[in-house]
């Protein structure tokens, strides 16, 4: 059996506290009932490479002299304005014993996944842990500019795995249906987030949405960035009750762009940040394009009967605050 | 064109064709240095803002629409209020302000997963505050009772939305004309003359909250009494 290929990163990783925003699934732990984030916090983020017999893509894909550079993978990030996270390329030998695994093996749940991040640290070790990115080699893969059939799109899998080492969670920006032999397949989707990847030879996963930019910027925002960002946040409720995973949607009329976000709280509070500022509308919907585990975990009580519904209110995010509280009160199925 | 904007139009050339038949009816003509108050109502005809679908990307890079979504800032009655000093017997410099509050509707329709058709409103508060120049048409006589006008101006303009939480400003231009009817006029006291105004105006806005910064048009009447000094 072919080993994977794996991107390995290592680098300071920490917890830090959130600010009091309950959208764009991060990873974190709540700790006395706040909720923790976990980002990076010392720049650059130094990552290193290993190829463990992997044929059709090789460690000089990523290394840049074959097209997508993996440069520009993980830089996706760096492609968005007001974002201060910066990653810097680290040869494997120049990067230090923590940063390689040379005999990295699949984790666990990699093999109906074309990607898998898994946060480790080793027994006795110390500092900062490690994440390891696996391309999962159970999977044909492409690094064609246009994509191949039949391939998988390296570049689109890397993006969607560095947003999840930046702190980000899944999307649910995205519509699936079912298939005949199970599982779902992709019609559409508007984040790079979203937990189901598009069919082989798709090269449209490479392209940051406004989900993705949003989420990725109120992790790591400017300085200014509050004061020229708002935020919209609100309470979902269903038969009076709060209701807990509903999806929130937040349309911005003029620019035609969405990013969504959850109810998070058990108070069925929602309030996504680092948006820009315009006229939106919001709309409530219930997560049914994915699985519910996509999103949390299966021990929380998550709501999914409820039909979808548009809030009949114009919702404005202001510069440097906050829409005031919408209310959205959801019907049963 | 639309309907709102055919009655502005067809007001306007009734005010000012009709300033013949009022000729014969003498008044004392305006001096220059003379002062004008009006206040009366504004009616503001709708504006669209534009268009929008919600879309999401599809594998090969096409759209597909979740639904889709039409803006307009609705029309409105409001206050408006004018300052005017004659410059010339037949021009008139003026400040005008205004205020109401239109409402901003998002219609939302179509949506893939059958969610009820909507329309998503909010009350925004306008503010106008600006300059014109009226020019009195040579075609009344001098003495009418009924004199018509022509008019022109720029201003700034305020948007606030309902709760309060954001402020757009913008600018806004218009050009149009009516009609004077002067119910009492006297050559000389403190009071000139007292009488009442009708205009049809094309208004230009720019950005507030409009998508762009180009400029929209919407049809707009206004109705006032003025009190001459």
């Amino acid at each position: 059996m072919r080993r994977p290929l794996a991107a390995i990163v290592a680098a300071a990783l920490v917890f830090v506290q959130a600010p009091p925003a309950y959208a764009y699934l991060k990873f974190g732990v709540t700790v006395g009932g706040q909720a923790i984030t976990l980002k990076w916090t010392q720049m650059p983020v130094r990552y290193s490479i290993s190829n463990q017999g992997i044929t059709d893509v090789s460690v000089a894909d990523f290394q840049g002299r074959r097209r997508p550079r993996v440069r520009d993978v993980a830089g996706g990030a760096d492609r968005v304005n007001l974002v201060s996270v910066r990653r810097d390329y680290r040869r494997a030998a120049r990067a230090g014993r923590r940063t390689v695994d040379a005999g990295v093996s699949e984790p666990p749940g990699a093999r109906s996944r074309p990607g898998v991040d898994q946060l480790s640290r080793r027994s006795g070790e110390r500092g900062p842990p490690r994440v390891d990115i696996f391309f999962n080699t159970a999977f044909q893969w492409s690094v064609a500019p246009a994509g191949a059939t039949g391939r998988f799109d390296l570049e689109s899998t890397a993006l969607h795995e560095i947003g999840h080492l930046s702190g980000l969670g899944h999307s649910a920006l995205g519509e699936t249906e079912l298939r005949d032999g199970g599982g779902r397949r992709v019609l559409a989707a508007e984040a790079v987030m979203f937990p189901i990847a598009f069919s082989a030879g798709s090269v449209t996963g490479r392209t940051l949405k406004a989900d993705d930019i949003t989420g990725i910027t109120d992790l790591y925002p400017e300085a200014d960035f509050a004061r020229t960002s708002g935020s919209v946040s609100g309470r979902v409720t269903k038969e009076g009750q709060p209701i807990f995973g509903a999806h929130i949607v937040a349309f911005d009329v003029a620019r035609g762009t969405s990013v969504g976000g959850f109810t998070l709280t058990a108070d069925g509070r929602f309030s996504i940040g680092s948006m820009t500022p315009g006229i939106y509308i919001l709309r409530a919907e219930p997560i049914d394009d994915a699985d519910v585990d996509s999103f949390f975990d299966a021990s929380r009580n998550t709501d999914i009967d409820f039909r979808v519904m548009f809030v009949d209110r114009v919702v404005v995010v202001p510069k440097g605050g906050d829409s005031g509280d919408v209310a959205v009160a959801v019907v049963r199925k | 064109m639309k309907r709102s904007t055919l009655v502005a139009i067809g007001l306007w050339i009734l005010a000012v064709g009709s300033s013949r038949v009022a000729a014969a009816q003498s008044v004392p003509a305006a001096e220059p240095g003379r002062l004008e108050v009006s206040v009366g109502a504004l009616w503001i005809g709708q504006l669209a803002l534009g268009s929008n679908d919600a879309n999401e990307t599809t594998p090969t890079g096409g759209n597909l629409k979740i639904f889709s979504t039409s803006t307009d800032l609705g029309s409105v009655a409001g206050l408006e209020a004018r300052m005017g000093v004659r410059l010339l017997q037949s021009l008139e410099a003026e400040v005008e302000g205004s205020y109401g509050t239109p409402q901003l509707k998002v219609t939302i329709t179509g949506d893939i997963e059958n969610a009820p058709d909507v329309t998503a409103t909010e009350s925004v508060q306008q503010f106008t505050l600006g300059a014109g120049v009226m020019w009195y048409l040579p075609v009344h006589a001098a003495r009418a009772r009924l004199v018509p006008f022509v008019s022109g101006g720029v201003g700034h303009l305020r948007q606030v939305h309902e709760e309060r939480t954001s402020l757009e400003t913008g600018l806004y231009y218009y050009v149009g004309g009516g009609a004077k009817w002067l119910l009492f006029a006297r050559p000389r006291g403190f009071v000139n003359a007292i009488g009442l105004r009708v205009d049809a105006r094309a208004i230009v806005r720019t950005k507030g909250v409009a998508f762009d910064d180009g400029g929209h048009t919407s049809p707009a009447i206004g109705a006032s009494a003025f009190v001459r000094f």
